[in-house]
């Protein structure tokens, strides 16, 4: 009976014709995910190291795009039993000898077959896709089928099990579809919350257990997987991936017990049969009234517009209602809510240290809580509204009143809107709640306003009108949903894959719309109305469409829909469309010509395209000998409210070489107008090439060695029209960055070429190295962020507008009104590097100044009026940085340091001479409690440090350039925090930096290199260096290392050509650690290496009263990486730290004893004694060395 | 005003023919379509409520061509659907309100007076307040008449509204029906014969999408007098006597078996019976009746033609 009942389940479901365009859809997003994963489109850059086949890669295809099974899911788990009583089956059902068991299981199995069979669709999807002729056949490895077997025995069939447990006991109980649609909200809530509790390192674990789908245990497991783990791993059926199954397939059995045990094969849900009683009582009966005529009063009707506009109202306010009064709308908004409290309680951070709530972050948090359950009411009531008459069956009653038929549609439409505008209002005063509660009181209404009425209403009112839309077109209510999140998940993707980035093509997008709390909206405002103007018009079509499609009376057939719809194309509609029609190409005509014809609208493949080109034709001019920059004088005119800037000035060109110049290579930003360029001494231009902005000029007498020449410029940004995505963000109203990047430099730039591996064979470009090779003696002559300049004299005048101040780097000497404008005059007084910015804003300005030893040191933080929250933090943090580096390393060679803030358009802070300039977003607002790290603090510090490590000594440009700058200025930073944080504090911050070392590694496209050879990766030259100096200096003595690195300054500084390498600080290293240590710096510089360690027991033994020995067994292993990520097991004799936590006295646990042991690899034990009581035990408890397991470095202690 | 249908055809994209050539015409008062399940009413019905598209044949309201002007025909329109449902969870004086505002009724205090008297009328005045989800449903069906009546419609169609009502309440709402004003085209489409002969001074019999007959009610019963007759027999003879009489129809009868047979001339063994409607249909379905002379008028005094079939 059971086998009939599923078999029957499974045929009903085989037979209709959706349950084939699911899978087709799911065939279709398998194979065109994989193909993208395997470069099967142009637009999509793969990396070489990684295959798309490996059994990780499709395990993670499969397992994501599971996700949407819910969907079909909750349709085919619902409509198990659904349709019954949809279609008053039931009864007759109910009364056939068919036990309740084979009645539910049968159902349960047949359409969980039947959702496989759907799912199974993914397998040939991927297959095909990998078996492509488009495919770059490099990252295709040989078949596995355990790779596609796998996935779906870890994945697919454990969520089909409890997804569907869940679906169907929903339906069990409640006999309708719309509570799984809610269940399925629920269920993705888990995953979603897991996500927020993922963003944070140290919640991982919690993420991979909670999330329903195992996508997060997923991760954990594999998340340090180097790129040849990747290719060759199964993914192991273990550890939190085992128990989240579990746990999940047991809750799943759990709920579908329960539902199964409270099912009755009865008429209905035992609530709504009394309340049908009730009814009944109430009815009079009439049966005696027999002969009277029925007397109505006469009333007017009206059918004018007016009286339209008030029945569409009408009709609107019933619609809201209907959605408004639904027990589920209300659980969806509880579940954003509660999603809201979870991302608050985590909150935005940085380092886990939150943000203040600052009503731009808290708009932020609160639509980034809200966006996905204001969608999810999107999709859902959009078919919900235009099926509603017809779900309810009262569609015929409805379709024979005199209303005109675009009535419904637009009722419902402004039905949508108002839920909209409700939900956003909602979201409004939960972002208020949120910052009252949080004691924030600087509450900016208007933001609110802006942003959630201003831009997110158009947005969803957009997506709105297309849904609905979809809904009336497809005619089908489950496939309508369908096809509205595919379009919704499937729009991005295609959009990537094809390369598209024309916004005039992509409905309802736009130019970005950032906020700076600096800038607010700035440049994006205007593009954003064009862009919506135009979709709105556009929007209007899509209106007009659907009202001559909107299903009215019986018919579903395509012909005589198209017949009805030409009966309904009157005049007044025909207008309608015209004039929207017109609209949308006058705007799109407007838009076009502001993005494609005023400002040049290049596509990323565009982009690679000229750099190959660049590449092509001037890589042969790269050794030719070109003058050195010595000086430059500029006059910078910003105006912020056109978004303009003029650049006059010049530059004095040295031939520092042994060889006459005869003709002068520039490089000159194409974007830029240029007014004027001139050499002091004769020259004619013999190559202009205005689009990739090279040019030669000849000049009449060559260049004499040792000779100079003057080149004179005036050139300008101008800001006209708007762009295709993004704007013009260096020069804006307030808040103006630019850096030196603008003006000329001189000979071909390398930097300009195509790195990426993959995208330079795509381009037909031979393979080359990312930089030079530590050995190459012609690339260290030149420092890696200039090849056209050593250290020169520098000195700037900026104008500005009169409520801003400008700056660059240098001295302020005069300040000045001229024309109604301020000016400004900066001079250095030493040559710093070729590398300078400048910056205007309304600033307000904290003044300070720190006595150094060799005078004062004036200090200046300027800051946006709102924004004074952490400058007193910043102040102190260059004090205590500028205290440990000058005694540590070197004197400060200034008089002066500046932190310049600038708007969130980036988030870095950099290190200009003298000049700090740094985002918004990174440390201004920080809200740092008592525990947390002190970013704002750390940030400064590294900057700082970059005083000394970037413009006192800078790297040649070669390998491990920037372990000279950047892994010196986190060292210099960890110090400055160590000092005043101490170590434990250091040891969270460390622990995130590991977190991002090992998942850098994860990513790597090419190959990891050693720390000593790092090529200009963030994990390594920041994490890893954080990590490699912090154990080093812990091993090796913080005044020994800093003594190494003085003598490194001492011997660099201000020098060059040739500038020194990471060779010359491994020299210095290693002068300062003694010979037992010398292997660390192989270890930590030079190899990549990494530790397994592990504590397995500890004991503990009463020796006396309040002494205890503790004996730890200790697993050891030392591992070497390829730069593949092939591991080998390194010989070991280690100094590693083994440590006892306890308590003394009832205290808080600490640190009993901590001791260096040289230790070997393998099973071991050793042995220590301590006072007070242990709790744990174990190797290596501070994270020094590289490990991917830190849970099991200490085991608690056990009592003997 | 009369509804005039000339030549309607309807093919279902499953291949079945819902209407063939259908021609009638209908003036005011309360016209019966009488039909088994499945023969055609409901679609004939929605044709004519402007919600169907036939492919072919025209139907007109007075001077309106009912399948290009929906939205003038909509406006004199009451239609009571077969099967309808309501929101479960709103009162009926507020739903009865806001039809009557989708119905043009857009004077407030004129609405107010018509959707209390439609529902003191309808009887569902106590109910008012009462949400629709309770409703049993012969209040639905009470309530989708004031709904149907709301704007003094001239065409008022009611698809089977007896369908699933118990005694009473078809009862009640065969009385509300009959109350209908006269001045309008009220079109009855029901399966029920009592409903038609209660009901209707014309009446139209639709088979397998055909009309078989169009005519007054007293008028067919008048011409079947004398030619139908009915005998109780066994259950085993009941072969036989199909094969020897056109038997038009036979009902059970306390483990017997009444038959009744149309005959010119008494058969041997049978009483004869005073026709009544019910009789006038079988003899329809049996294709005992000659094609009805085309459009009967209504004041047409000739006598329609009743014989037997070859």
């Amino acid at each position: 009976m059971f086998l009939a009942v599923a078999a029957y389940e499974l045929k009903y479901r085989l037979t209709r014709i959706s349950t084939h365009v699911y899978a087709l859809i799911f065939f279709a997003l398998a194979f065109l995910l994989g193909l993208s994963a395997a470069g099967g489109f142009d637009a999509v850059s793969v990396a070489s190291n990684a295959l798309a086949n490996s059994p990780f890669n499709i395990a993670g295809l499969v397992s994501q795009l599971g996700l949407f099974a819910v969907i079909v899911t909750a349709s085919f788990m619902g409509h198990a039993l659904v349709k019954d009583f949809e279609n008053k089956m039931h009864p007759l059902l109910f009364t056939t000898p068919l036990s309740k068991g084979a009645y539910l299981g049968g159902r349960f199995v047949g359409a969980l077959l039947a959702n496989l069979y759907v799912l199974l669709a993914m397998v040939p999807g991927l297959m095909r896709a990998f078996a492509s002729p488009t495919v770059d056949e490099t990252v295709i490895g040989p078949f596995s089928a355990m790779a596609y077997v796998q996935p779906f025995l870890t994945f697919v069939i454990p969520n089909l099990l409890i997804t569907g447990a869940v679906f169907f006991a929903l339906a069990a109980t409640t006999r309708s579809m719309l509570p799984n649609y809610v269940g399925g909200v629920l269920l993705l809530m888990g995953w979603l919350i897991a996500g927020v509790l993922a963003g944070d390192t140290e919640r991982l674990e919690l993420a991979a257990l909670i999330d329903p789908f195992g996508l997060f245990a997923f991760t954990l497991l594999t998340r340090y997987w180097t790129p040849v783990e990747q290719n060759t791993l199964l993914v192991p059926f273990e550890g939190v991936l085992l128990t989240n199954r579990l746990i999940w397939l047991v809750v799943g059995a759990v709920v579908l017990a329960i539902a199964v045990r409270r099912f009755a094969f009865s008429q209905d849900v035992a609530k709504r049969r009394r309340r049908q009683l009730e009814a009944d009582v109430a009815a009079p009966d009439v049966a005696r009234r027999v002969i009277d005529r029925l007397a109505l009063p006469t009333v007017a009707q009206r059918f004018d517009l007016k009286a339209q506009i008030g029945q569409m109202l009408s009709l609107a306010w019933r619609e809201a209602l209907a959605i408004v009064r639904n027990v589920y709308f209300y659980v969806l908004i509880l579940a954003a809510l509660g999603f809201l409290a979870i991302a608050v309680s985590l909150g935005d951070s940085l380092f886990g240290t939150p943000t203040l709530p600052v009503t731009a972050q808290v708009v932020t948090l609160v639509s980034g809580s809200f966006t996905l359950f204001i969608l999810i009411i999107i999709v859902f009531y959009a078919g919900e509204l235009v099926w509603r008459e017809r779900d309810l069956k009262s569609n015929l009653l409805y379709d024979a009143l005199p209303v005109p038929t675009w009535l419904p549609f637009t009722a419902k439409l402004l039905a949508m809107w108002g839920v909209i505008a409700v939900l956003l209002a909602a979201m409004t005063v939960s972002g208020i709640v949120y910052q009252l509660a949080q004691g924030f009181t600087d509450i900016e209404l208007g933001l609110y306003v802006r942003e959630f009425f201003g831009i997110q209403f158009i947005d969803f009112a957009l997506l709105a009108v297309l849904a609905m839309f979809i809904h009336v077109l497809v005619n089908h209510k489950y496939v309508g949903h369908f096809v509205v999140i595919v379009y919704l998940i499937g729009t991005p993707l295609l959009f990537a894959w094809l390369g598209m980035e024309n916004n005039l093509l992509d409905y309802g997008s736009d130019a970005g719309t950032p906020y700076s709390d600096m800038n607010h909206y700035g440049p994006f405002f205007g593009p954003f109305v064009w862009f919506k103007l135009y979709w709105a018009a556009f929007a209007v079509m899509l209106a007009a469409a659907s009202n001559l499609l909107w299903s009215r009376g019986q018919e579903s057939g395509v012909s005589q829909r198209l017949r009805l719809a030409s009966l309904r194309l009157s005049r007044p509609v025909l207008l309608q469309i015209t004039l929207a029609l017109v609209a949308v190409l006058m705007l799109g005509g407007f838009i076009f010509y502001n993005t494609g014809v005023l400002n040049e609208m290049r596509s990323s493949e565009e982009l690679r395209t000229m750099q190959a080109d660049y590449e092509r034709q001037y890589k042969p001019y790269e050794t030719l000998p070109q003058p050195r920059i010595t000086a430059v004088d500029v006059q910078v005119d910003l105006y912020p409210e056109d978004q303009d800037a003029r650049f006059r000035g010049t530059c004095t060109l040295l031939n520092t070489t042994a060889s006459s110049i005869p003709a002068i290579h520039l490089n000159l930003d194409a974007d830029l107008t240029l007014n004027e360029l001139a050499f002091s001494d004769a020259a004619s231009p013999s190559l202009v090439d205005s689009t990739l902005g090279y040019r030669i000029y000849e000049l009449a007498t060559p260049l004499a060695p040792g000779d100079s020449t003057e080149l004179t410029f005036d050139l300008e940004i101008e800001t006209v029209g708007f762009q295709n995505s993004g704007a013009e963000t260096r020069v804006v109203e307030n808040g103006t960055f630019v850096n030196s990047g603008v003006l000329p430099s001189i000979g071909y730039q390398p930097g300009a070429e195509i790195s990426d591996a993959t995208e330079r064979r795509k381009a037909g470009l031979e393979p080359r190295p990312r930089i030079a090779s530590i050995d190459d003696t012609l690339a260290v002559r030149n420092t890696y962020i200039s090849n056209d300049a050593d250290f020169i004299r520098f000195a700037a005048t900026v104008s500005t507008t009169p409520d801003q101040i400008a700056l660059a780097p240098g001295y302020l000497q005069r300040e000045w009104t001229e024309d109604g404008r301020r000016h400004f005059r900066y001079e250095m007084d030493v040559p710093i590097l070729n590398f300078y910015s400048f910056l205007s804003a309304r600033y307000a300005v904290e003044r300070d100044v720190w006595e150094g030893p060799s005078g004062p040191v004036s200090l200046e933080i300027y800051y946006h009026p709102a924004h004074e929250y952490n400058v007193e933090r910043m102040m102190d943090a260059m004090k205590a940085s500028l205290t440990y580096f000058s005694r540590a390393f070197s004197p400060y060679q200034y008089r002066q340091l500046r932190i310049l803030e600038f708007p969130n358009y980036a988030s870095f802070a950099q290190s200009f001479p003298n000049t700090v300039p740094f985002s918004e977003s990174i440390g201004f607002i920080a809200d740092i409690g008592s525990n947390d790290i002190d970013y704002p603090f750390y940030v400064t510090a590294h900057e700082v440090a970059h005083q000394w490590f970037a413009h006192q000594i800078i790297g040649g440009n070669v390998q491990g350039a920037t372990v000279l700058s950047e892994t010196l200025s986190q060292y210099g930073a960890l110090m400055v925090m160590k000092e005043r944080y101490g170590a434990e504090q250091m040891q969270r911050f460390l622990g995130y930096e590991l977190d991002q070392y090992l998942l850098g590694r994860t990513i790597e496209r090419e190959k990891e290199v050693p720390l000593y050879l790092d090529e200009g990766a963030g994990y390594i030259h920041y994490n890893k260096g954080s990590l490699s100096m912090y154990a080093l200096q812990d091993l090796v003595g913080e005044e020994s290392v800093n003594a190494a690195i003085a003598s490194l300054i001492d011997q660099h500084a201000f020098a060059g050509p040739p500038y020194p390498t990471s060779r010359d600080l491994i020299a210095e290293l290693r002068a300062v650690t003694p010979d037992s240590l010398q292997y660390l710096i192989g270890d930590l510089f030079e190899r990549i290496t990494l530790y397994e360690n592990r504590a397995v027991e500890a004991r503990a033994e009463e020796l006396s009263w309040n002494t205890t020995r503790v004996t730890i067994d200790l697993e050891l292993l030392k591992l070497q990486a390829d730069s593949t990520g092939a591991e080998r097991e390194a010989p070991m004799n280690d100094w590693l730290d083994v440590a006892v936590y306890g308590t003394r006295d009832g205290g808080e646990e600490e640190i009993l004893v901590i001791e260096k042991r040289q230790l070997e690899a393998g099973a071991q034990t050793v042995e220590l004694v301590v006072e007070g009581t242990p709790t744990r035990a174990g190797v290596d408890p501070l994270f020094l060395f590289v490990d991917r397991n830190k849970g099991d470095n200490t085991v608690a202690v056990t009592e003997e | 005003m009369e509804l005039r249908i000339e030549n309607l055809s309807k093919t279902y994209p499953n291949g079945v023919q819902a209407l063939k050539d259908v021609t009638l015409t209908i003036p005011t008062g309360m016209f019966g379509l009488l039909g088994a399940n499945g023969a055609g009413k409901s679609t004939l019905m929605r044709t004519i409520a402007t919600l169907q598209e036939p492919d072919s044949g025209s139907i007109h309201l007075g001077d309106l061509d009912v399948l290009t002007e929906k939205d003038a025909v909509r406006r004199q329109l009451g239609y009571l659907p077969q099967e309808f449902g309501l929101y479960p969870k709103v009162p009926a004086y507020d739903l009865l309100d806001h039809f009557a505002v989708l119905k043009g009724v857009t004077n407030k205090g004129e609405r107010k007076d018509l959707v209390e008297s439609l529902l003191q009328q309808t009887n569902l005045w106590n109910a008012r307040t009462k949400h629709l989800g309770g409703y049993s449903g012969g209040m639905k069906q009470r309530f989708g008449i004031a709904v149907a009546l709301i704007g003094d419609p001239q065409l008022i169609i009611v698809d089977e509204p007896t369908a699933g009502l118990d005694p009473a309440e078809r009862v009640r709402f065969l009385n509300l029906l009959s109350e209908l004003g006269e001045g309008a085209v009220v079109i009855l489409s029901t399966h029920i014969v009592e409903d038609v002969a209660e009901l209707c001074s014309r009446m139209a019999i639709i088979e397998s999408g055909e009309i078989l007959l169009e005519t007054e009610p007293l008028e067919a019963i008048r011409q079947l007098e004398g030619t139908i007759w009915k005998r109780i027999i066994e259950k085993d003879e009941l072969e036989t006597y199909q094969a020897e009489h056109s038997v038009i129809s036979s009902r059970l009868l306390v483990g017997r078996v009444v038959i009744h047979v149309h005959s010119e001339a008494p058969p041997k063994g049978f009483e004869p019976v005073q026709p009544d409607l019910e009789d006038v249909y079988f003899c329809t379905r049996e294709r005992l009746f000659e094609e009805p002379p085309a459009r009967v008028v209504a004041a047409s005094e000739e006598p329609s033609m009743l014989g037997r079939r070859g």
